[in-house]
């Protein structure tokens, strides 16, 4: 791709040498126009070419998809602002995503869009507000960082796409955003497949979360993993209705939608590079980061931590129990008849899997159960999400799988087979 | 007929979804090939030489016309105009795409059928007698008990991941056609001294690699107990399988190493345990599905257009190999030939698929039957219909009269599309029955069954071939060993190695001089190939191979 | 043992299509043998095998097929190769419809 930007000259001295704008929606109604019929990077690199468009930036959550625009600028345009609202309440994965990606793809003015310091220790002393009133958090962390970082440009670039769908359903490539600026979407008509081949065919990095069932990524504490099958967003402020953010300040006061042309807050700039002065990242406290290599405990409510604080003894060292808690490791190759006559007094058997396509281990649930076991039985070893329903249908309560599948297999994919006493042959045979 | 029930309609249609979505998470990473492959497997989809490989179960091979018009469109639409009909009663599509498959199962469920467990390690499409319902020497239709273990091994949460494939046949018939000797669990129905019906169990039979007639493990096995029974025998080999080498993980090395005795031991032990857990819900179910297998509203009417249709030489040679008795006498089983000479054995086009659709319909209760010889069976036609229904076939290409001759062949896809393969099984097979129609000798040398594998698997059924034919690599160079007076029935016997093997363009003649030597030595033409193999032994026959090929070779 | 290297191409099959692919030089699999990568050295051919495996997401169960130079480029050895490279013998069907083989 072309850069026909000379180095030397900062975007905004190249801009500041155009001729004045006219007024947006006859702008912007004429790049829609123009741009009808063009794809994604010819959205994007006009935009970033245009002198239409004027002064620009790229608003950035680095999260799920946002390698895609990243990406196309990094290589049209790398010195382009990107702005990176750091709400001070992201996964650390996702600051650690943010400096690999901006050191990968060479981008050359990362902004990060701090709250205002002072507003935080007024409204928000606890970083409990999203626990309170979740729209004032919102407001506090994003709308007002975003508003007062944008007063500078005419133009921002964002990542929604048509498919994201609810409000975004009938998003064009350009939008007059309140008569102010104008808001660029060069993925608008992209699919999820489109993302999905960009990032594959330019073998980008993937945020991390996205392995461990986050399709969308906000702010730590208001986004969850999703089901697959359920809308991209649902997992952002699950159970509460909220579906955007769309929150913009005017005159001090939260509104939805756009903003009126004649409530603009005024100029406050606050950018902030994103090199060694940058302010602390420390996030810890809000999200609590995940033990990398601990096993996953899988059961119908989903992926957990290991509750389980027993020694285990395996099957070939066992003589009786010892204490007032037993718990038995079984092998593949081990005979649970061996413990016919002291089941009642064990609480907890685990059943080695040593591949999962080794499925003695489901022979020994069953027999463990017809032999009269009540306690907790668990299957322990790669066993895939499609085996859940078998492993559960043979008497297992729970399997513990390693991190690394959890990673590549994350708990929506264990979710469609916690189904698992629906369409089961077997209870209908047996009775 | 059965049909599916809502149950089973929406236990199809979500494992629709769920390979749906597997398939979507191997395209996107989420699953490696390493564990998409035994979850593809399950579903039925093999990656071939060419292309991937869908083998859609035909249970107990029995078909509506609305199934095989099914499979003509799915053949027409995501394949190539064909399908292949296999040595176990199953359909394989040759050409589909990974994306398309989602689809195909799809327009699958919509007939009531799918491609479950057609593969992998776990319990296969169990097979049936494909005369079944319809034979004259039947003791019961065996498809309610097929269709009952087709219910009770779908899906069985304990089975989907056995130390091998898993393969179960039933008989309802004491002429034994659904080879229940060479198969891990073979199903004989028979009746005690009081009359019951029940099961002699025949465990640990197979061919492949180590080829093994199996043993009886229980004499008599009452109707009532079958499911708890089976479970038992699959839980023990579950536990005792071989895990440690493929070649060894099939249960007839497990019944073989272990000895019957222990086995039967095991497996009596589990079955009283699981004996409880079955208390009439599955006999309840069974008698459901019996009720769903009510014999046809029989016809009658006059037979005359048979009989005058006896005077055509066409028709009588044709109504002589592909008639077979049924149990009303108005009636016959007619077998539709796979196997034109020339053609590849088992495979229909789409129209081909359709107009027997049509032909079932109109004469035939509407049935179809896939049966292990690779043909397509109308089992309920009207003599009366015979002589239209030879019309319609002829044109079409299906009117082929050699049921049970020299060019009745079954032959694996071998080379020609299967990964496992050592050498190619279909030209072979192709042009011996071109050699033997060229030769007029066919209708002369009586009942032969051919039986051709392209490596030691077995899927030909070599080894209970009168002529089995094993095509072998060897130092790179296609090689076919033959082995002598085998016999699939109830007699199974596994057939005698001859020598050394023969190239490619050496089968034919090699076949030709044992056929010859034959016609030789037999009493009178009533004296079938297997007859006078078992009078004469393999020696002379062997030197009828040998020495002729010898003297050509000098 | 010192056992001579015979020339290698690294071949597998397609994800999608499942069709038989070869590794090119250039890294890309090509539906035709004669455009493979002919190995001779052991060691990168192990190499390009290690390459190739790394392309989950592209092809399924590459392996290294023997194979020999040919006035177009390589030319399979093994009659298993020969017919990977055209088509079943049956039917006009595989590469044989579109390649001249």
């Amino acid at each position: 791709m072309p850069h026909d930007s000379a180095p030397d000259r900062s975007p905004l001295d190249r801009v500041l040498d155009l001729p004045p704008l006219a007024p947006v929606a006859r702008r912007v109604a004429s790049l829609n126009a123009r741009y009808r019929h063009h794809g994604a990077t010819a959205v994007m690199e006009r935009a970033l070419h245009d002198p239409e468009v004027g002064r620009i930036a790229l608003v950035s959550s680095f999260g799920a998809e946002s390698v895609v625009l990243l990406h196309m600028l990094s290589v049209m345009r790398p010195e382009t602002p990107v702005l990176f609202l750091e709400t001070e309440l992201l996964f650390p994965e996702t600051l650690a995503y943010q400096r690999d990606l901006t050191e990968r793809l060479g981008l050359r003015d990362v902004r990060l869009i701090h709250p205002d310091p002072e507003a935080l220790r007024a409204r928000d002393p606890d970083n409990s507000l999203h626990r309170r009133d979740m729209d004032a958090c919102c407001l506090l962390r994003k709308a007002e960082p975003l508003e007062r970082a944008l007063s500078g440009f005419d133009t921002w670039i964002t990542g929604r796409k048509r498919f994201q769908g609810g409000t975004r359903a009938a998003l064009e490539f350009f939008e007059n955003e309140a008569e102010a600026r104008i808001k660029v979407n060069p993925l608008a008509r992209w699919t999820k497949a489109d993302v999905q081949d960009y990032i594959q065919n330019n073998r980008l990095p993937r945020h991390p979360l996205v392995a461990r069932g986050y399709p969308s990524i906000g702010c730590a504490p208001c986004t969850s993993p999703v089901a697959e099958g359920e809308d991209e967003r649902a997992g952002r402020w699950r159970g509460t209705g909220k579906k955007e953010c769309g929150i913009h300040f005017v005159n001090g006061r939260m509104v939805r939608g756009p903003v009126p042309a004649d409530a603009m807050p005024a100029p406050r700039p606050v950018l902030v590079r994103n090199d060694e002065h940058a302010p602390q990242e420390d996030t810890a406290d809000a999200t609590p980061a995940p033990q990398p290599d601990a096993p996953v405990i899988v059961t119908d409510q989903g992926f957990a931590a290991d509750d389980w604080s027993h020694p285990v003894t395996p099957l070939a060292e066992f003589s009786g129990p010892t204490g007032p808690v037993t718990a038995i490791e079984i092998g593949p190759e081990d005979d649970p008849q061996l413990l016919a006559r002291h089941l009642p007094e064990i609480d907890m058997i685990r059943v080695r899997f040593p591949s999962f396509s080794d499925g003695r281990g489901f022979t020994h649930a069953r027999q463990l159960r017809l032999m009269g076991f009540q306690g907790r039985l668990r299957a322990a070893g790669p066993v895939i999400a499609d085996q859940y329903a078998m492993a559960r249908r043979s008497g297992f309560d729970e399997v513990e799988i390693p991190a690394e599948l959890a990673r590549r297999q994350p708990w929506p994919q264990w979710q469609r087979r916690a189904n698992w006493r629906a369409h089961d042959y077997q209870s209908r045979l047996r009775a | 007929m059965y049909d599916y029930t809502d149950f089973d309609a929406a236990f199809v249609r979500e494992r629709v979804a769920q390979f749906s979505a597997q398939v979507a998470r191997r395209i996107d990473g989420s699953l490696t090939e390493e564990e998409f492959r035994p979850l593809r497997l399950m579903n039925g989809l093999y990656l071939q030489l060419h292309a991937y490989m869908l083998r859609i179960a035909v249970p107990y091979g029995t078909l509506n016309p609305r199934q095989m018009r099914q499979l003509a469109m799915i053949a027409e639409t995501w394949d190539r105009g064909y399908g292949h009909f296999t040595t176990r009663q199953n359909i394989q599509f040759n050409w589909p795409k990974l994306p398309d498959v989602p689809k195909i199962l799809s327009a699958l469920a919509d007939v009531g059928m799918h491609s479950i467990q057609t593969s992998g390690n776990t319990i296969r499409n169990v097979t049936a007698d494909h005369f079944a319902g319809a034979a004259a020497d039947e003791i019961e239709d065996p498809r309610p008990v097929a269709e009952l273990l087709r219910q009770w091994s779908t899906d069985h949460p304990e089975f989907q991941f056995l130390p091998r494939k898993f393969k179960i046949a039933v008989t309802g018939s004491p002429n034994d056609r659904a080879v229940t000797r060479a198969h891990d669990i073979g199903l004989r129905m028979i009746r005690n001294d009081r009359g019951e019906p029940g099961f002699e169990v025949i465990v640990g039979g197979g061919l492949g690699r180590t080829p093994m007639i199996g043993p009886v493990i229980r004499d008599f096995l009452p109707k009532a107990d079958l499911l708890p029974y089976c479970e038992a025998i699959v839980a023990t080999y579950n536990m005792l399988g071989r895990r440690d080498n493929k070649f060894k993980a099939r249960i007839k090395i497990t019944v073989f190493e272990n000895g019957l005795d222990k086995f039967r031991a095991l497996v009596e032990e589990r079955f009283q345990a699981l004996r409880p857990q079955f208390g009439g819900a599955d006999q309840a179910l069974l008698a459901e599905i019996e009720r769903a297998f009510a014999p046809p509203d029989y016809v009658q009417k006059p037979l005359a257009p048979y009989h005058a249709a006896l005077t055509d030489p066409v028709f009588r040679a044709w109504a002589d190999t592909n008639l077979s008795p049924h149990k009303n006498p108005d009636y016959a089983v007619v077998s539709i030939s796979l196997k034109a000479h020339g053609e590849t054995p088992g495979n229909a086009s789409a129209a081909q698929m359709r107009l027997m659709a049509d032909l079932a319909e109109t004469y035939g209760h509407s049935e179809l039957r896939v049966s292990h010889e690779q043909n397509i069976i109308l089992p309920h036609v009207h003599r009366a219909d015979l002589p239209a229904l030879h019309a319609a076939l002829k044109p079409a290409g299906l009117a082929t009269a050699n049921i049970g001759l020299i060019s009745d062949i079954i032959a694996c896809p071998g080379m020609d599309y299967c990964t496992l393969a050592t050498a190619r099984a279909i030209p072979v097979a192709q042009e011996i029955a071109q050699r033997f129609d060229a030769l007029k000798l066919e209708h002369e040398i009586g009942p032969m069954k051919i039986k051709i594998s392209g490596c030691i698997n077995a899927c030909g059924h070599h080894h209970v071939g009168h002529i089995g034919i094993l095509g072998l690599d060897r130092a790179g160079v296609e090689n076919y060993q033959i082995t002598l007076g085998g016999d699939g029935t109830e007699d199974a016997v596994l057939g005698d190695k001859t020598g050394p093997g023969f190239a490619y363009d050496e089968v034919t003649d090699a076949v030709e001089r044992i056929v010859r030597a034959y016609l030789e030595m037999r009493h009178d033409p009533s004296e079938t190939f297997l007859a006078t193999y078992r009078r004469l032994g393999p020696a002379p026959f062997k030197s009828a191979l040998y020495q002729e090929a010898d003297a050509n070779a000098a | 043992m010192s056992r001579k290297f015979t020339p290698k191409v690294v071949t597998a099959n397609a994800l999608l299509e499942g069709d038989v692919v070869y590794l090119t030089a250039d890294n890309r699999w090509s539906r035709v043998h004669s455009e493979a990568e002919l190995i001779e050295d052991e060691a990168i051919a192990e190499l390009r095998l290690l390459d190739a495996s790394a392309r989950d997401s592209e092809v399924v169960g590459p392996y290294l097929a023997e194979a020999r130079p040919g006035p177009n480029g390589p030319e399979p050895v093994h009659f298993r190769e020969a017919f990977r490279a055209r088509g079943p013998s049956n039917y006009p069907h595989g590469k044989q419809e579109t390649q001249n083989v």
